[in-house]
């Protein structure tokens, strides 16, 4: 599903130059869970925000579903993001002016799907997330736990087949936190490819596959034993 | 996807309402004034649009410098119109009208009533100038010698509900008419209205005299300037024989002395707004006003505009997580600046709602200060409604679209990690949105204190004369006229009339003019002439300046004496003006009647301050129609009784009336003093819009440096140092606009100045003035905000980021 060959991704200010990401490459397949570890500033945001098409390499090349994206321009990786990747964040990321179900709604606002099926689809999985006496809530009303879980919905909603997640559980208590993993799993389960930038060991375990970066390069991978499931 | 961005944009404007007032009311604001000045503007274009053909009227005028004295006036003389008709092939038809200077005392049966303007027209009036008929018609009504049209008010004064048509009325106890026709009042404005039309058929054979209007209607397709040439062609070789009768030379050998005439036509539809001749019917508005209120218009409607955008951009760290979360998404930077594009096209939406409701409430004030008679909801409420939409939806899609092309340009990658820094851009665009926001508002400031000095100056003027307790009363019947200066002493007898007299008019009337000349000389010396009877400069507190008054005593009546003002001595070059002989021309023949200069009066103003001080020339007259006395201040109303009871003896054919002479004369000024009222509240609001603006943006910039001001009160800064570094930014913006603001405003002062005849000397102090007040303004707006930014608790601050 993605294939990276030597990228590299290289910050400038007016004095300094700092290489973000060198020559990374590797692949994931589809249906993976790969979790994405190193200490701050090892250049795994960066990466993930690339995966995203949030930004542009420097060099070298990223094939997504066996296209070249590396240097989409900005409508291009717009439209390819919208059908096919949903993101999940740290800081969950509501619109603070929206309901549950309007932020849940959105992806499928913008993919231009027709009202009935985006009410019934949003009710669906405002159930299976168990908080549809929140629909009509807005965030500052809800729980960190609760949010993070309105975030995977809609991340979720328009069923892209690859889910990126940064560091989903940073701002969660444990109990919260697994709350979120465990929905993660379920979809993995469900054959959807996540790939997760993460601090916790814990979390980490979740996944089928380790990537630890350091100072912008891969130093290790490891498949992960305990994986829960895999494909 | 709409429903989503209007729910969004109503959530939005809730959570921020400081925001969202300032930017709404702003915007409600300045359409409110747009709306009130194209309800100003429709109704100041639409004189005379309601006339059949009003494109094809012209009247006609004509312009001489004789001697030096200008002339431009709108009149003409008895037989033109009858020209115009007979051999003219382009002209459908023309009418000649002569205004009736009075109200007239008409009665019908035992019921006296003064009716206020009437006119004297000949029968094709109507045929120029499409009256409504109620009763009887255009063709006809004016046909007979003693024939009345009346307007339905004036008819319903006169005979209550009964037809009047046939029924006889009498004309100020001299002749009777009657009724021939009754019309409505015009739908439109027109340069004149009337209450009454009297036949007048008879055509005063003589091309000098221009005691007439004239209008004149050509043809369709007719060709202008060919008609206007052969026009010219015509009149010159009429007027040529009494030009040599009159003035014993030929028109070629006239013209080379140095005098210029000619013949003008004016277009009917652009006289109220572009006609400030002398004679004119009744004062005209000006195109000015409409220049000076539209240029306001722009400048609200900017200075709320730059408050949008300001304040959008500003708070754009607000939003910039919004924009992030939507582009991952899946929103296309097209679809965010539509969303941002429909946010403020509703606000804008929202403002004009409430704009009309402001209307509504504003318009008694407006029509009250303005003496218009406007109405939001009339027959034009369409293009009203449709022009305030067109520019609502115009100021959404610009004010709008800066921050929408600036907010919908994040990239999530940034503002969604939370570093705002590349959120925080647009602040120099916005220093000069500021900068250009406070030039109009010191533009306007400036303008309004040198409007407000320049009518000051024209009121306090020394105007020549003293108009104070002084009533004016008219004569009506030629007993009374005759007799007067026997029943002086009537009056006199009560101790508190000071002064009676009489004259032809009074400062505040149209003024008349005549050729005079001076013995032993054959050149023509155009005079404005005023008749006057005894204590006419006591009375009125006219200063003399050489030689003496008017005095019976040393007066015979048989023979004319003159009294010259000091421009007619100095423009004529009128050298030992005292004791020389003039000749003032008379009759029909040319002939001159000869009589001695006595005196030489200090300058007094008769016409408004557009116009110079005429070389005047007083004449003793016993046949003059007005009345004035001088009264003392205790007791007036008891006095001005006096007057009346004695009055009525002497005159019990016609209710006595009276005006005060310095109302008479302020009427004038009326029209400049109305203007400078509206451009002060106009700039009120521009200044309250301005404010709420900067205060907006105050607001926010202390927000957005609460983390900076939190450090450094940690490392001890006080609160004047903080309060000194937020004020002082905009303290210098303000200074910078000022800069802008003085040439800009010098030019466009200067400009408005030359409409007046006399002016103010360019003051400076406005300018300095203006600089100060804004600065206060703008230190108060923004020194609040800072105040409560430096007080605030500094942990908090902290740990707010």
């Amino acid at each position: 599903m993605i294939k990276l060959n030597q990228l590299t991704k290289v910050y400038r200010t007016d004095e300094i130059e700092s290489t973000a990401l060198n020559e990374v490459s590797f692949e994931i397949e589809k249906g993976e869970f790969v979790s994405i570890m190193g200490p701050s500033g090892c250049g795994k945001s960066t990466l993930l925000n690339i995966l995203g098409l949030l930004d542009k390499p420097e060099s070298g090349s990223y094939e997504f579903l066996g296209n070249e994206v590396a240097h989409l321009n900005e409508k291009g990786r717009s439209d390819i993001r919208k059908k096919n990747i949903g993101f999940i964040f740290q800081n969950f990321n509501l619109i603070d002016e929206l309901t549950v179900f309007e932020n849940i709604e959105l992806p499928l606002l913008y993919n231009k799907v027709p009202a009935p099926e985006r009410k019934q689809r949003v009710n669906e999985i405002i159930e299976k997330i168990g908080i549809s006496h929140r629909s009509s809530h807005f965030p500052q009303q809800l729980s960190g736990g609760q949010q993070q879980r309105v975030a995977v919905a809609r991340a979720l909603i328009n069923r892209p087949p690859l889910i990126l997640a940064d560091e989903p559980t940073g701002n969660l208590d444990s109990s919260h936190g697994n709350e979120v993993m465990e929905l993660l799993c379920e979809l993995h389960e469900a054959g959807t490819t996540i790939i997760m930038v993460t601090h916790s060991a814990h979390d980490a375990s979740y996944s089928g596959r380790i990537i630890n970066l350091l100072d912008g390069q891969i130093v290790s991978e490891s498949k992960n034993k305990i994986a829960k499931a895999i494909v | 996807m709409l429903k989503n961005y209007i729910k969004v944009a109503f959530r939005s404007l809730n959570k921020n309402r400081v925001y969202a007032i300032i930017n709404i009311l702003g915007l409600a604001l300045g359409l409110t004034v747009t709306i009130l000045v194209f309800l100003f503007i429709n109704d100041e274009t639409s004189y005379e649009k309601h006339w059949d053909g009003y494109e094809r009227i012209y009247r006609t005028g004509i312009k001489a410098d004789m001697m030096g004295q200008k002339m431009n006036a709108p009149v003409s003389c008895s037989p033109m119109a009858n020209t115009f008709r007979t051999e003219f092939t382009d002209v459908e038809t023309a009418t000649r009208i002569q205004t009736i200077n009075q109200e007239i005392l008409m009665r019908h049966e035992q019921n006296k009533v003064y009716i206020q303007k009437g006119v004297r027209a000949d029968s094709t009036f109507f045929k120029v100038f499409n009256y409504e008929f109620v009763h009887g018609n255009a063709e006809t009504a004016l046909k007979e010698d003693n024939a009345l049209v009346l307007t339905e008010e004036s008819a319903r004064k006169l005979f209550g509900d009964k037809n009047a048509i046939g029924e006889v009325v009498n004309y100020d106890n001299r002749q009777d008419y009657i009724v021939r026709g009754i019309v409505k009042e015009p739908k439109g404005h027109a340069h004149f209205q009337f209450d009454m039309f009297l036949a007048d058929p008879q055509i005063r054979n003589v091309w000098m005299n221009n005691g007439w209007y004239t209008y004149v209607k050509l043809k369709e397709g007719a060709n202008f300037s060919a008609f206007e040439a052969e026009m010219k062609r015509n009149f010159m070789k009429k007027i040529a024989p009494d030009v040599e009768r009159y003035m014993k030379i030929t028109v070629e050998e006239f013209l080379s002395q140095g005098n210029a005439f000619e013949y003008q036509l004016q277009p009917l539809k652009d006289i109220h707004l572009h006609s400030q001749m002398d004679f004119e019917i009744k004062q005209n508005g000006n195109i000015i006003y409409i220049y000076v209120f539209i240029g306001i218009a722009l400048l609200v409607i900017l200075i709320a505009g730059i408050n949008f955008m300001n304040l959008s951009t500003a708070r754009s760290g607000k939003r910039a997580k919004e924009v992030g979360v939507r582009k991952v998404t899946g929103a296309s930077r097209k679809m965010l600046i539509a969303q941002f594009l429909t946010e403020s096209v509703i606000q804008s939406f929202i403002a004009l709602f409430l704009a009309f409701i402001l209307v509504e409430l504003f318009l008694p004030g407006f029509n009250n200060i303005m003496e218009t008679n406007l109405t939001l909801f009339n027959d034009y409420i369409g293009k009203t409604v449709l022009f305030a939409l067109l520019v609502t939806l115009i100021y959404g899609l610009f004010a709008g679209s800066y921050p929408a092309f600036f907010l919908s340009a994040f990239q999530p990658i940034a503002v969604l990690k939370g570093d705002l820094t590349k959120t925080k851009g647009g602040a120099l665009l916005r220093k000069v949105l500021v900068v250009i926001q406070f030039t109009a508002s010191t533009i306007l400031i400036i303008g309004m204190i040198i409007i407000f000095k320049q009518i000051s100056f024209l009121h306090n003027k020394d105007l020549g004369f003293n108009g104070e307790q002084v009533i004016v009363v008219p004569l009506q019947t030629d007993a009374m006229t005759q007799n007067f200066r026997n029943y002086k002493d009537i009056f006199l007898k009560n101790s508190n009339v000071l002064s009676v007299t009489r004259a032809s008019y009074y400062p505040g009337d149209n003024p008349n003019q005549n050729m005079f000349a001076l013995e032993g000389n054959e050149e023509q010396l155009p005079l404005w002439n005023m008749e006057v009877d005894y204590d006419f400069m006591k009375t009125l507190d006219i200063e003399l300046l050489e030689g003496r008054k008017f005095d019976r005593e040393k007066e015979s009546d048989s023979v004319p004496y003159y009294i010259l003002n000091e421009t007619a001595v100095k423009n004529l070059n009128i050298e030992n003006a005292v004791g020389r002989r003039l000749g003032r021309y008379t009759g029909n023949d040319g002939g001159l009647e000869y009589g001695n200069i006595i005196g030489i009066v200090k300058d007094f103003h008769i016409e408004g301050f557009n116009q110079p001080i005429r070389p005047m020339i007083l004449t003793i007259e016993n046949f003059v129609w007005f009345a004035s006395f001088k009264i003392a201040k205790n007791d007036m109303n008891a006095t001005i009784d006096y007057i009346e009871t004695e009055w009525n003896k002497l005159e019990p054919s016609h209710p006595f009336r009276y005006k005060f002479l310095d109302q008479k004369f302020g009427a004038l000024l009326r029209q400049q003093e109305n203007f400078g009222t509206m451009f002060l509240f106009l700039t009120i609001l521009a200044i309250i819009i301005s404010a709420m603006g900067l205060y907006g943006l105050a607001s926010y910039t202390a927000e957005q440096r609460t983390k900076e001001i939190g450090i450094r009160k940690v490392l001890g800064s006080s609160v004047p140092q903080i309060m000194n570094m937020l004020t002082k930014d905009f303290i210098r913006l303000v200074l910078i606009a000022n800069i802008f603001a003085w040439p800009i405003t010098y030019l466009l002062a200067k400009n408005w100045l030359t409409n007046f005849s006399y002016q103010i000397d360019m003051p400076l102090l406005p300018y300095f003035f203006a600089t100060f007040l804004a600065l206060i303004i703008a230190l108060i707006t923004v020194s609040s905000q800072a105040y409560l930014a430096a007080n605030s608790d500094p942990v908090d601050a902290l740990k707010y980021e």
